[in-house]
């Protein structure tokens, strides 16, 4: 028998209670997994989209909605003499209800700009001319809207014929219904004006002149501002009050965790009294029956933690499968997140068995043994 | 009054030995004066609420002396540093209520004290094998004290007192929940391993059978001892 065993003795004593502890860890650490995984998702998806693109900077105003505020189309003509700059392409992009789906990216890109370039066609064709009144979806967006070359996409008021299936290469590439960029201008009422200017520099440009680039741009367009492609969304303020929320979320998660685990193991004290006070009688040390105490929460937590990364795990894999969010992210289950989420069970653990091992290392050892 | 040889050869020496539970209202130890030596057998008699259990239980260092001094083999218990070692390593303790860890088994219940020696794995549990083998328990090694027999539970406690070589054993009323023919094999097993091995032992009873046994009986009232007189019948 080593001292793990009665760790494990301690906590398969009441199986029943162990076990709901450890479910309401990993539920707290299923939350953490989900909403951090899905709002780091939501950037990094972006950035992945941006990369694909060819983007290296974007200028916009991401003020504090969701999708970028519309600026004058003329702002291109002020950027593009600026040094470093190889090619823009101006958009209007937007988060819209398209038909059953309560959020698709709609993307209206200046006709023969290079984000057209990275678009694959895998089934029909692009559009003939800007002129076209038509669109393409990608592959996902095709899918969840249940579209396919031939059909009509309903978009505003317009019934629009969807011309092409195209794969795009990332996550926001495919959940995108691409159009051109004046179609969508005069769908939306917004004519002239645009909201993201995708940019790319010159081959050798340096990670400092991009940032130089940047302050260029932002001083010389206060409408807008730009930003290193992938951090713009990192930047945005509703980006960063959805990482508060989720944050926040999981926390609140996280804290009736340490709720459940310190109920728990200051039960499993109470209820052990005289068999701590035997401990202690026949010669353990306080320091010992701290560590048993402590190392039964911290396996909780562990177990919790590992459960929780599952659970995790498999609920966001359902969740991005559902209509609603299907084709906007791909959620980011880094080994760090994961790593990191175990490891913060683990401190739960421990942290909760601090004040229930303190008061098992109080006791008398003849306090429960009278007689 | 018998008082063994002089002070350096006690095992235990108290003096005006005093304890007091609820802020004074109850004094369980009025100032008792004893010494014991090496190897003896001495049986605590007296009624309910004498303060037998008080007295071993301060002799066990279970807990601290109101006041008064206790010496173990010549130094203050006080001094003796950490007295979970002092426990650990020097006392054994059996209880009435045998007091079995009942997640455990016999053999890891006999092996939970040697968690605090720098026996290996496997010594632990070829030691505690062995111990309930002493105890007649060989065939018992793997049940949980719910299990077994009252008896039973006692052996096994017994080679649990054992398992860190105790010079000392200190045992209250060990016999007081079993029946009497249990009584007899607990109560001939303690004395036969007391031949065996050569610790001291002090015994709880109010049987004047078992503490006839024994080669001294301290008798307790209120707290005080009234009576310690050498047994010249016992061996
Ligand atoms: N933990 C305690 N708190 C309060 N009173 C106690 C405690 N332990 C013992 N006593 C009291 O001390 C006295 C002596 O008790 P005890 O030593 O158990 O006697 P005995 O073992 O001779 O029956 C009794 O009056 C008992 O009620
Ligand atoms: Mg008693």
């Amino acid at each position: 028998m080593t001292f793990f065993t009665v760790i494990t003795r301690g906590l398969t004593r009441r199986p029943v209670r162990t076990g709901l502890t450890i479910v309401g860890i990993a539920i707290g650490i299923a939350a953490v997994v989900a909403l951090v995984g899905i709002s780091r998702g939501f950037e990094t998806s972006w950035a992945t989209g941006m990369k694909t693109r060819g983007t290296d900077l974007v200028v916009s105003n991401m003020g504090s909605a969701l999708t970028p505020k519309p600026y004058p189309a003329t702002v291109v003509d002020r950027i593009t003499p600026l040094p470093h700059v190889a090619e823009t392409c101006a958009l209007l992009a937007d988060l819209m209800s398209v038909e059953t789906t309560d959020m698709m990216i709609v993307s209206g890109r200046q006709w023969g700009g290079f984000t057209w370039k990275n678009l694959h066609i895998i089934a029909g064709r692009m559009p003939h001319d800007a002129a076209e009144r038509a669109v393409v979806l990608g592959q996902t967006a095709a899918e969840v809207l249940k579209k396919k070359v031939g059909d009509t996409l309903q978009l505003e008021t317009e019934e629009l014929p969807v011309v092409g299936i195209v794969d795009g290469g990332a996550i926001v590439e495919n959940g995108s219904v691409i159009l051109s960029l004046p179609l969508l201008q005069e769908l939306t009422g917004n004519e002239g004006k645009i909201n993201v200017i995708d940019l790319r520099v010159t081959p050798g440009t340096t990670k400092e002149e991009l940032r130089q680039l940047c302050d260029q741009i932002s001083a010389l367009v206060p409408e807008a501002r730009a930003v290193i492609a992938g951090e713009h969304v990192r930047d945005s303020q509703a980006y960063k009050i959805i990482r508060a929320m989720s944050w926040g979320t999981s926390l609140l998660a996280v804290l009736v965790g340490v709720l459940g685990v310190m109920n728990t193991m200051l039960m499993t004290v109470f209820e052990r009294t005289q068999e701590i006070c035997v401990l202690l009688a026949i010669g353990w040390k306080r320091s010992r029956i701290v560590r048993m105490i402590l190392l039964e929460s911290a396996m909780l937590g562990l177990i919790g933690g590992i459960g929780g990364v599952l659970i995790g795990i498999v609920g966001v894999k359902i969740l991005v499968q559902t209509p609603a969010i299907r084709g906007l992210l791909e959620p980011d289950l880094n080994p760090q997140l994961l790593l990191s989420a175990v490891g913060i069970a683990v401190v739960v653990g421990v942290f909760s068995g601090l004040y229930p091992a303190w008061r098992s290392s109080r006791l008398t050892p003849s306090h429960a043994l009278h007689g | 009054m018998a008082t063994p040889d002089a002070g350096g050869a006690c095992v235990f020496e108290a003096i005006g030995l005093t304890k007091e539970y609820d802020y004074g209202t109850v004094q369980a130890l009025r100032g008792v004066d004893i010494r014991i030596a090496p190897g003896e057998f001495v049986a605590i008699v007296g009624q309910s609420g004498s303060g037998k259990s008080t007295l071993l239980q301060m002799l066990g260092a279970l807990d601290h002396p109101t006041a008064g001094e206790l010496r173990y083999r010549g130094a203050p218990l006080s001094a003796h540093g950490d007295l979970a070692s002092y426990r650990a390593h020097e006392i054994g303790f059996i209880f009435q209520a045998f007091h079995l860890l009942p997640t455990f088994t016999a053999i890891e219940n006999v092996q939970i004290p040697m968690f605090e020696t720098h026996r290996s794995t496997s010594e632990r549990k070829q030691r505690a094998m062995e111990l309930l083998k002493l105890v007649g328990l060989e065939d018992r090694l793997h049940h949980f004290p719910s299990k077994l027999s009252g008896g039973e539970r006692q052996r096994v406690a017994i080679a649990r007192s054992l398992a860190n070589g105790a010079s000392v054993l200190l045992a209250d009323e060990p016999t007081g929940n079993l029946d009497s023919e249990n009584a007899t094999l607990v109560l001939d097993l303690i004395v036969r391993l007391r031949r065996e091995q050569q610790f001291t032992l002090i015994l709880v009873t109010h049987d004047m059978g078992i503490a006839r046994q024994a080669g001294r009986v301290i008798e307790m009232k209120d707290g005080r001892v009234v009576a310690d007189t050498l047994n010249s019948t016992s061996h």
